[in-house]
């Protein structure tokens, strides 16, 4: 085991897996950036050129390029208000308005310093979890994934208002969410519903273009009303100065980032549920670890924990979803699904061997993970003051790159012209959010959780009857479940106590 | 002007157009060009799989050598892609396209959305043949087919959904052989696989080629097959032969059907014949490249040409039968 462990280091720096990690992390960290073209697509577009590769040679290439996505993702998120990746949208909330704020320096700093965070940490989970990987995966069958799936949707809660109309929007959003989950043939029974005799819509909204409607237009249209840079009013020249600071924060709050990190890896393992959801319940945990009614209220307005969780959550799941792809030849998510293919084409077969015969090269891809996203992140730090000046540049001439990144990025999903009235309609859709103060992370959640919610709510019932009710570990979850939900009610009566106490 | 200088003159003509003329007899068709082949399912799945490694090796194959593009077109389980194929591309043998060998059955269904006709494209042929195979977990007490229908206990049985055509013959086998089953859909393949290891399901519908790492593995095995067969499956018991009534085989037999395109591939309706011919005589070509085979075996693929003709049999057969047995057909698919 051990000398495996270091066996796979060693691997990852023999010079040719050097140099083909350096170059997968290159290209993975311009793809992160872009938005809308995310790293499963790119990993597509990259597998004609393994054939001829070694494994030491392409994993490092597929794995270096698929693993630091999200890192340079999280700069777009917080720069522009725009998803650099699907997985990056929870940045948004609170990284964007520190970029408004001039922060953004501060705010890519505790981004980068938490991905490093939550990539390390995703990557020892996979090494730790590697002798008991097998009884981890498969002690979640169905109904505990049903159960998983409602935990995330109890998140709702954390991330609405705290007053009682904000609650109600969110609940209405999340539902409304829940409503466009619906678009699509259903799998049961087949039957067409709200697809309007449209093709397109037969699979369902297509997410990325939804996010990235939902979250890019209405930054695009506000930029472009208030004529200004992003970082409007804000003294040139200071901008980079957070960047310490941003890396000290996530020092502040590391246990906050570790923890976040730990959501991501477990919601990692669990194949079908993927970033797309350890982001959002990573940030509500975020949010409960406000200790004043002010800094709960100060979440979505640019409070470097809400940067943080999503930032550690959707590197550190990186890892974890690699537990299943390796262990039993089952992807955790469509990046992974690729990669399994790459794994057949190098004449690896995914299964216990991967974990016995073949176990150095496991940990290469640990240490591949854990090498790829310190330099990426070095990379970036070199950088950090140039990509921070973006956002003082006149919006009149950001808008049109960003438009047009936007679109290719969304276009991409499918290749059809759907996308792009996708981008716009739900683009009107949040900018009426914005506008009314509906909060947008419930409707994400509300709208990937609802598919997956309704297939395991049928899986289980069909294949248990009622009987997964009485399953204790769906007891348990449950349990959690509730807790979530219900406990920013009770953190804000206590937090309101604390302060009336306070006053006398 | 001298009589000379007329002369080369025309010598010169001449040659200038007896030369372009013969460059552009001598220019095969597809010199400079590229193939687009446009996928009907998003990267990483097997059609996805099969396209990005034919357009590997088709080049050379193809007089003038033509650089091949692959574009991911998913939704409605292809039939986008087969719409456009049918009523958009250009019929110049620049796009082909490749989709859900299933989508006869949408056009016998009569299925909204569905605007081609299966028996007008152009086809080149499928580069594979894919067998449905029921597999089990290796641990149960039953290991026979027979075994497992003398067996009283409910079958928990995956597969991926209406479109799916491995569920389509659990739910005949439920209806003709009588077996207590339960039909459970998953959302993906994967998810089906997953079920299966931690014992939440006994077994699952699926192409045989899917199930194969696998029953390499040992973790399911095969005990029935439709009537396609492929190498190392020949004698597994036969759906068809365990029915008696004539209406049900034939039934099954619709079924597994396109299982002999496993991987289709057509060019729009209307495509020129000598474009045609070159595209068929690549893939059939292809499928005896060396390297290609060396690259299908890594990927755990097998290329089997199976020519035009002998897709349209089969597309003929789904399509020419008879109403009663059509409206009983739509009973157990409903694409």
């Amino acid at each position: 085991m051990l000398d495996a462990f270091v066996g796979g280091l060693i691997l990852v720096f023999q010079w040719k897996s050097f140099l083909y990690l350096l170059l997968g992390a290159g290209i993975g960290f311009w793809v992160g950036i872009l938005p809308g073209l995310g790293g499963a697509t790119t990993l597509a577009l990259m597998m004609p050129f393994i054939y001829k590769m070694t494994p030491q040679e392409a994993l490092p290439f597929l794995l270096g390029m698929h693993s630091v996505v999200q890192t340079t993702g999280d700069i777009t998120s917080i720069l522009f208000g725009i998803p650099g990746e699907a997985t990056t949208v929870a940045t948004i909330v609170d990284g964007y308005p520190m970029a408004k704020k001039g922060e953004a320096g501060r705010a890519i700093g505790a981004a980068l310093m938490s991905s490093l965070i939550g990539a390390v940490f995703g990557a020892m989970f996979l090494a730790i979890s590697i002798p008991i990987v097998r009884p981890l995966v498969l002690a979640f069958g169905s109904p505990e994934m049903l159960m998983v799936i409602l935990l995330g949707l109890t998140c709702i809660s954390s991330l609405s208002g705290q007053d009682r109309r904000g609650l109600l929007l969110g609940l209405l959003s999340g539902g409304i969410g829940l409503l466009c989950s619906l678009v699509g043939q259903d799998r049961q029974a087949g039957i067409l519903r709200f697809t309007f005799d449209s093709l397109y819509l037969w699979n369902g909204l297509p997410v990325i273009p939804v996010l990235v409607g939902l979250f890019a237009v209405p930054e695009i249209v506000d930029l472009a009303v208030r004529g200004t840079a992003i970082a409007g009013d804000v003294p040139s020249g200071k901008l980079g100065k957070g960047v310490m600071q941003g890396v000290r924060d996530t020092f502040t709050h590391f246990w906050l980032t570790v923890r976040c990190s730990l959501v991501g890896s477990l919601i990692g393992i669990l194949p079908g549920l993927g970033g797309g959801v350890a982001q959002w319940m990573s940030y509500a945990h975020a949010t409960q670890s406000a200790k004043t009614v002010e800094e709960q209220e100060g979440f979505g307005q640019g409070d470097i924990r809400g940067v943080l969780g999503p930032g550690a959550a959707n590197n550190s799941k990186e890892g974890a979803g690699l537990i299943p792809t390796v262990a039993f030849g089952i992807p955790a998510s469509s990046g992974m699904a690729i990669l399994l293919g790459a794994f057949f084409l190098l004449g690896l077969v995914p299964g216990p061997e991967m974990l016995t015969k073949h176990l150095t090269l496991t940990f290469s891809m640990v240490w591949t993970i854990v090498v790829a996203n310190i330099i990426i992140v070095l990379v970036s730090f070199l950088f950090i003051n140039h990509i921070a000046a973006l956002t003082t540049i006149r919006g009149k001439l950001l808008i049109p790159f960003i438009l047009l990144l936007t679109f290719i990025g969304a276009y991409t999903s499918t290749n059809h012209i759907g996308d792009l009235i996708t981008v716009l309609s739900f683009g009107c859709v949040g900018y009426f959010m914005v506008r009314f103060n509906w909060p947008r992370p419930p409707f994400i959640l509300g709208f990937i959780l609802g598919e997956l919610a309704e297939t395991y709510l049928y899986v289980s019932t069909s294949r248990y009857g009622w009987d997964w009710l009485y399953r204790p570990k769906v007891i348990v979850i449950f349990l959690l479940a509730v807790a979530v939900a219900v406990y920013p009610f009770i953190q804000r009566k206590r937090l309101q106590k604390g302060e009336s106490s306070d006053e006398i | 002007m001298k009589k000379s200088t007329i002369f080369l003159l025309v010598v010169f003509c001449l040659a200038t157009v007896l030369f372009s003329v013969d460059r552009s007899q001598a220019a095969p068709y597809y010199e400079g060009k590229k193939i687009k082949i446009v996928v009907g399912f998003a990267p990483g799945g097997g059609y996805d799989r099969m396209a990005r490694l034919l357009a590997k090796h088709l080049p050379k194959y193809i007089p003038g050598k033509p650089t091949f593009i692959i574009e991911n077109m998913p939704g409605a389980s292809s039939m986008i892609t087969a719409n456009y194929i049918y009523n958009i591309a250009k019929p110049d043998g620049l796009t082909i396209g490749t989709f859900n060998r299933g989508l006869p059955f949408a056009q016998l269904t009569a299925k909204k959305g569905a605007k081609f006709d299966m028996r007008k494209y152009a086809w080149i042929g499928s580069s594979a043949v894919e067998a449905t195979v029921l597999v089990i977990r290796t641990d149960l007490p039953y290991k026979t087919f027979d075994e497992m229908l003398k067996d009283k206990s409910v079958k928990m049985l995956g597969s991926t959904g209406p479109g799916d055509s491995n569920g389509h013959l659990l739910s005949m086998l439920q209806a003709f052989l009588g077996m207590d089953l339960k039909n459970i859909s998953y959302p993906s393949s994967a998810d089906v696989m997953l079920a299966v290891e931690r014992k939440e399901l006994d077994g699952r519908g699926s192409s045989y080629s899917s199930a194969l790492p696998f029953i390499d593995r040992g973790v399911v095995r095969p005990v029935l097959r439709g009537r396609i067969a492929e190498e190392g499956i020949e004698n597994l018991p036969v759906d068809e032969d365990l029915v008696t009534d004539p209406k049900a085989k034939t039934l099954l037999m619709m079924r597994s059907a396109p299982d002999r395109f496993g991987r289709p591939y057509v060019a729009p309706p209307g495509t020129p014949e000598n474009v045609m011919n070159i595209l068929r005589e690549a893939f059939a070509k292809v499928e005896k490249d060396p390297e290609l085979q060396k690259d299908a075996e890594k990927n755990k693929m097998k290329i089997t040409y199976v020519p035009a003709e002998e897709c349209l049999k089969v597309i003929n057969f789904i399509l020419n039968q008879p109403e009663d047995m059509v409206n009983e057909f739509k009973k157990f698919v409903q694409f």
